[in-house]
């Protein structure tokens, strides 16, 4: 528990020191990220999806037959028991022999790492790009451009809603969001240039856009700092005698560090040029 | 030539074709496989991806490690994580009590402690690291060039204002000095003449702070300078009618892009 | 002095950006040590998601699934606690469920801090949690048409079928709400599209700050009562529910940062000015 508060502490720092340059602490940190990140996904990509789903299906538990050669198979690799248990893997699925074919696909991707193979990992690709295609085209049209002009219609004339009122629903505001979906749209519309009238409703919508992508950034910058607050939380709960004051000795010694670093840069010889 | 080019193209457009259709053909085998096991294959190569990815990534490292290019060392860090995360992952549990399988989401296991340990303050940290450089381009990049610009910048510092507490307790009267202000810089620049200038102003404060003291300084009134109220207006309105453009947009253009996918125009995914 | 005062503006303009840094991290910082108690006024996007969940009946049963992982957990932790401890107050009971595997974490976390040791809560019969299925959008799918087929046992091993309170619990329109605390894919648009939408179960979310305006269009039509937006959202319900957490501690770091940054702008833009009048002088 404490060491893992002490190696907490200084990975998060490490990585906070590249704002004073990029350094031997934060290179590390960072080479470290990517390391673990890689395994962290590998191993949980392979027990949430390959192993319950893909041989979960190949050799279930449910029609575990010690006798018949499928079942022969799985037995050899049996010796691996954390991933191919004692008869079969019991996941709720039953058999279903054309799964074989995403196996397949997907160890053809897997060789491709040689690059004399590379060309296998094109099949894996295409599946995935056809299956990417044909649903999402139905389901963004649906909901994204179907539902969204559904909920931009509105009654012009209703008598339940006020003329203007800031907070809550009203003529006015409708129709704002009306307009500026509307001409929004417009500027997107390249295949004619934007001049005249259709060029003035295409600036009203750039400034919709615009008010828009400023919210965005608000937001954004709004995330990053709730962020940043996260992680001193956390460094100020490190630094506590719990932890042996664990942020206060680590920022000691990296400070002293690259400060050393730092001035025994300045003070080296300049060399001369090769001549 | 054929297996390399033709057969995935091929592959593309029957699948393509196939769950695209499946949304409207009722025949049973067809919609079990476009509803399970088509997404299904999908997160199975999506994982097979993930896994060439790693294999790629340790590739690189160990050749830049043998052949001591520069900055080699880094890589054994890099390596070292990797071989340490597959030992959680795969070998060594931590956790007896819990079966292969559920250690990746049970406490307890070695899996756990270098995601708690290891990997949340990395990832977490990597992503705040992007607040201070916000800030710095907030300094140094965001420029009021032209109308645009302005709308971009005002609505952004309406909204980052008047979301938090502070916004709330900046009184509306305020923000009307303020408008006065930028007000009587505008005639200045605009008009070049120190009377009317001065006349914008003191005209400007006048009329608030009578306008003020006849209605007894209230906070929150008026609503329209309020910045929370005018926040959450800006927030459901105009907001909403760009975000909606977009989506509308995006909407059309994955549907456009999909098409071309299924048909075989665009073949960028193979390469070309 | 004018032109005194002018120099030292420009001066300022073109300093080094680590100054910049060391500013901001300060300005976050400080407040944390030395908290403001600025008040905090809930906003009518946050104001709806509390009536909703206010004018649920007791012993309703509420689905809230927790689809964010640990880069994001400063954000939307705090609004899945204060969630937790509404429903909890008002006698929910509370069916959760993961789309995202870190996810399962984040729940395990929260549970056990607000059901087993705040309140004191029966596993199995108050609340329960069903734990991290794979599949994005198709695991809700499944829950809409058949939870069973999906879940056969919950996060903990224990068989569905003798959890108590998932008695008569078979398809997503057996819930009364629905509660999203989402940060990404899959998340939000996920359970409006295939879950909300189509079965008519009211429901709220509270997502990252990035994320929110992905999200406006479908609060502002009412598909998705009332939304909590960030850090911020999540100390607006706190407030709203009367028990400040870590939402309401970072706030004042927040509002400080947050004016730091519009006084950088501003003050950038006034250097930009100047030049620019100058170059245009000469």
């Amino acid at each position: 528990m404490i060491i893992g508060a002490w190696i907490s502490v200084f990975l998060t720092l490490a990585i906070l020191s590249y704002l004073y340059k990029d350094n031997l602490f934060y290179k590390v940190a960072e080479h470290v990220f990517v390391g673990i990140s890689t395994g962290y996904w590998t191993s949980m990509f392979f027990w949430t999806q390959i192993q319950p789903n893909l041989f979960g299906r190949l050799w279930p538990a449910t029609e575990y037959d010690a006798s018949s050669l499928w079942y022969k198979f799985y037995n050899v690799f049996g010796v691996f028991s954390s991933v191919f248990p004692e008869g079969g893997i019991a996941k709720g699925h039953d058999m279903h022999l054309i799964y074989l074919v995403p196996f397949a696909l997907g160890i053809m991707m897997l060789l491709s790492v040689s690059s004399k193979l590379s060309w296998m990992a094109r099949w894996g690709i295409a599946y995935t790009v056809g299956m990417a295609a044909g649903l999402r085209a139905y389901g963004f049209l649906n909901s994204n451009v179907i539902g969204q002009i559904k909920g931009s219609a509105f009654q012009l004339v209703n008598s339940n809603l006020p003329y203007f009122a800031l907070v809550g629903e009203s003529i006015f505001n409708n129709f704002v969001i009306l307009i500026g979906t509307i001409t929004g749209l417009m500027y997107f519309y390249f295949s004619r240039e934007h001049t005249g009238n259709f060029g003035r409703l295409t600036k009203v919508g750039i400034y919709f856009l615009m008010i828009s992508f400023g919210a965005s950034f608000g937001f954004a910058v709004m995330g990053r700092i709730s962020l940043l607050i996260g992680r001193f939380v956390d460094l100020i709960h490190y630094s506590s005698s719990a932890y042996n004051h664990a942020t206060l000795w680590i920022l000691l010694i990296m400070v002293v560090l690259l400060g050393y670093s730092a001035f025994m840069d300045k003070s080296a010889p300049i060399e001369p040029p090769v001549k | 030539m054929l297996w390399k080019r033709q057969i995935p193209i091929l592959i593309a457009t029957v699948i393509g074709l196939l769950t695209l259709f499946g949304w409207f053909i009722d025949n049973p085998g067809i919609e079990s496989f476009v509803n399970d096991d088509a997404t299904q294959w999908f997160d199975i190569l999506a994982s097979f991806a993930i896994f060439l990815g790693a294999l790629n990534l340790m590739k690189l490292q160990g050749k830049k490690v043998l052949k001591q290019h520069s900055g080699w060392q880094y890589s054994l860090f890099a390596i070292g994580g990797f071989i340490f995360a597959i030992v959680a992952g795969f070998i060594y549990k931590g956790n007896d009590a819990v079966s292969w399988g559920f250690h990746v989401t049970s406490k307890g296991t070695l899996f756990k402690w270098m995601f708690d340990f290891i990997f949340t303050p990395l990832s977490a940290t990597m992503f705040a690291l992007l607040a201070f450089f916000v800030a710095s381009a907030s300094y140094r990049a965001f420029r009021v060039r032209n109308l645009e610009a302005t709308l971009l910048l005002v609505s952004g510092i309406i909204i980052m204002v008047g979301r938090v507490p502070l916004g709330s307790s900046i009184s509306s009267w305020f923000i009307m000095y303020l408008l006065v202000l930028v007000g009587s810089i505008a005639a200045n620049i605009k008009l070049q003449d120190k009377i009317i200038t001065f006349g914008v102003l003191l005209g400007g404060v006048v009329i608030v702070t009578i306008w003020g003291s006849l209605a007894g300084w209230p906070v929150d009134q008026p609503s329209i300078f309020y910045l929370p109220m005018l926040q959450d207006w800006i927030y459901n309105n105009p907001n909403v009618a760009g975000a909606r453009a977009i989506m509308i947009g995006i909407g059309l253009g994955i549907f456009a892009t999909s098409i071309r996918y299924i048909l075989g125009v665009e073949k960028s995914y193979i390469g070309e | 002095m004018m032109k005194y005062i002018i120099e030292l503006i420009l001066s300022i303009g073109k300093v080094d950006r680590r100054w910049i840094f060391l500013v901001i991290g300060l300005a976050v910082l400080l407040p944390l040590f030395f908290p403001l108690g600025l008040p905090i006024r809930a906003t009518n996007a946050t104001q709806r998601v509390y009536d909703a969940v206010e004018e649920l009946e007791p012993n309703s049963k509420v689905l809230v699934s927790f689809e964010y992982g640990p880069s994001t957990k400063p954000e939307i932790h705090p609004m899945a606690i204060a969630i937790l401890r509404h429903l909890f107050t008002n006698s929910q009971k509370v069916y959760v469920t993961c789309l995202w595997p870190d996810g399962q974490f984040m729940a395990e976390d929260a549970l056990t801090e607000i059901a087993e040791e705040e309140y004191g809560l029966t596993y199995g019969e108050d609340y329960v949690l069903l734990g991290f299925r794979p599949g994005n959008e198709a695991v809700v799918k499944g829950l809409v048409s058949n939870i069973r087929k999906l879940y056969t046992t919950d996060a903990r091993g224990t068989l569905v079928d003798q959890i108590p309170m998932m008695a008569n619990v078979n398809k997503v329109k057996d819930f009364d709400f629905i509660f999203s605390a989402s940060a990404g894919y899959p998340g939000t648009i996920e359970w409006v599209q295939y879950a909300a939408d189509p079965t008519g179960v009211p429901m709220s979310t509270g997502t990252t700050s990035i994320q929110v305006n992905d999200v406006m269009p479908y609060v502002q039509s009412g598909q998705v009562k009332g939304i909590l937006a960030g850090m911020p959202g999540a100390a607006e319900y706190e407030a709203l529910i009367g028990s400040p957490g870590i939402g309401t501690s970072g706030m004042d770091a927040q509002s400080i940062a947050h004016l730091v940054i519009v006084l950088f702008i501003v003050f950038g833009n006034i250097t930009y000015f100047i030049e620019t009048q100058r170059a245009k002088k000469y």
